[in-house]
């Protein structure tokens, strides 16, 4: 959680994908205590209705579950449906763009693929 | 050399120092950002170097001619200070219309019908009393000032402080229009940061009475990164590097990092790697917990 918020999309969608980051790197666990909403108005100086609704974001998708009292605690296998999700996302978020930009430099796919398994 | 230099600059007031030792050159044509904390001494250097306030040692030149006492080079160079209503050298107490006819007998080149023109633009009523006005009002009365004065060097204390944002883009674009126009010098104090960061050439940040930094602004932008992730693969990849605003929540780092000359972020570690902006990079130096 220790991301700088941007200007380039909303607050609750970066909390949201800041905490799915900190799974995916292993720094929450699952089992283990998310940060509290208060935790995150003090880490970003935001609302707490915003900080709220990137929580409830990841609640309804099945990441986060609330235990009554203590607080919101990582969902064990959260860390495979974030992986799938991602997965999901990838080919728009990525490919798309990726193929796009080589279009516009007239780099064909045998080239790409090239440059692509040159990286490994 | 048309610049304006200060060697050596140190001010005390009583045992206090504002100004520590203080070197700066100002080259011609360009605009300048002073940016510092609250009570860092950014009015101080200001009027110093326009020769408004005497420094307790060290000198300030313009084109090598000395700027204190030589009406030569004061002619040079306008200093519109920020009003106030309580104001202890009578300059409250004038009407709008006195306040700039002063201003046009103290400036040689003085744009009288520029002023005239910023008035109506800004709305104001030439007779309402200085004392009388809201304090975006001042803020206005001191740009006229500066603008019209054409001065060759012209300072800027906060001139944005209780401007509305309408009012406060218009004096981005009039400033940036006047300076096109006529290639003058800027240096404009601000605590509004980050609108100001695209106008600003040169950043200058003070702290603790002392230059920290003078830097073409888009450069200094360009080599500061914040870098967050799983606390070890952040270590490792910032390894050697000056760290700021160092924050840590359990096992994830957040740091901040200013590159100089040579220094890069390694890489082959899943971390965040985020640009900054002017108002971060400031926050970097003279944040709380930062010694500067």
């Amino acid at each position: 959680m220790n991301e700088m918020l941007t200007q380039e999309k909303s607050i609750y969608l970066q909390i949201s994908e800041m905490l799915e980051n900190d799974i995916l790197r292993n720094i929450i666990l699952e089992e283990e205590r998310a940060p509290s909403i208060n935790e995150l108005v003090k880490l970003y100086t935001i609302n707490p209705a915003t900080a709220t609704k990137g929580i409830n974001i990841l609640v309804e998708q099945g990441i986060l579950y609330k235990k009554r009292g203590i607080g919101m605690f990582v969902v064990k296998g959260a860390k495979g449906k974030i992986m799938e999700k991602r997965k999901e996302e990838f080919y728009d978020n990525y490919i798309k763009k990726l193929l796009v930009e080589a279009a516009r430099l007239g780099i064909g796919q045998d080239e790409l693929l090239t440059m692509i398994q040159k990286n490994k | 050399m048309n610049n304006l230099v200060c060697k050596d600059i140190v001010k005390k007031y009583g045992k206090k120092e504002v100004l520590n030792n203080v070197n700066l050159t100002l080259e011609k044509g360009k605009i300048y950002g002073l940016i510092g904390r609250n009570g860092a001494g950014k009015t101080t250097l200001l009027s110093i170097i326009s020769a408004q306030n005497p420094a307790t040692s060290g000198t300030v030149t313009l084109d090598d001619q000395q700027v204190w006492e030589n009406q030569k080079t004061l002619d040079k160079i306008c200093f519109s200070r920020e009003l106030n209503p309580v104001m202890g050298n009578g300059a409250a107490g004038l009407k709008i219309k006195e306040y700039l006819k002063i201003a046009a007998m103290y400036f040689p080149n003085w744009d009288n019908e520029m002023a005239i023109n910023l008035v109506k633009e800004f709305e104001l009523n030439v007779k309402d009393r200085i004392v009388k006005l809201s304090k975006g009002m001042m803020s206005m009365v001191t740009i006229i000032v500066a603008m019209a004065s054409k001065a060759e060097y012209t300072f800027l204390d906060e001139p944005v402080s209780g401007l509305d944002v309408v009012m406060r883009e218009y004096f981005y674009k009039l400033l940036l229009a006047e300076y096109t126009e006529s290639g003058r010098t800027f240096v404009i104090s601000t605590h509004i940061i980050e609108e100001a960061a695209d106008v600003f050439e040169e950043v200058i940040i003070i702290s603790d009475g002392k230059i920290l930094l003078k830097e073409n602004t888009q450069e200094l932008i360009s080599k500061a990164f914040r870098v967050s992730g799983k606390a070890e693969d952040v270590d490792a990849v910032t390894l050697g590097l000056r760290l700021h605003q160092v924050e840590i929540t359990g096992r994830g780092k957040g740091v901040t990092v200013i590159l100089e000359e040579g220094q890069k972020i390694r890489g082959g570690f899943d971390v965040s790697i985020q640009p900054l902006n002017l108002q971060n990079v400031f926050l970097a130096f003279c944040g709380k917990g930062e010694k500067g």
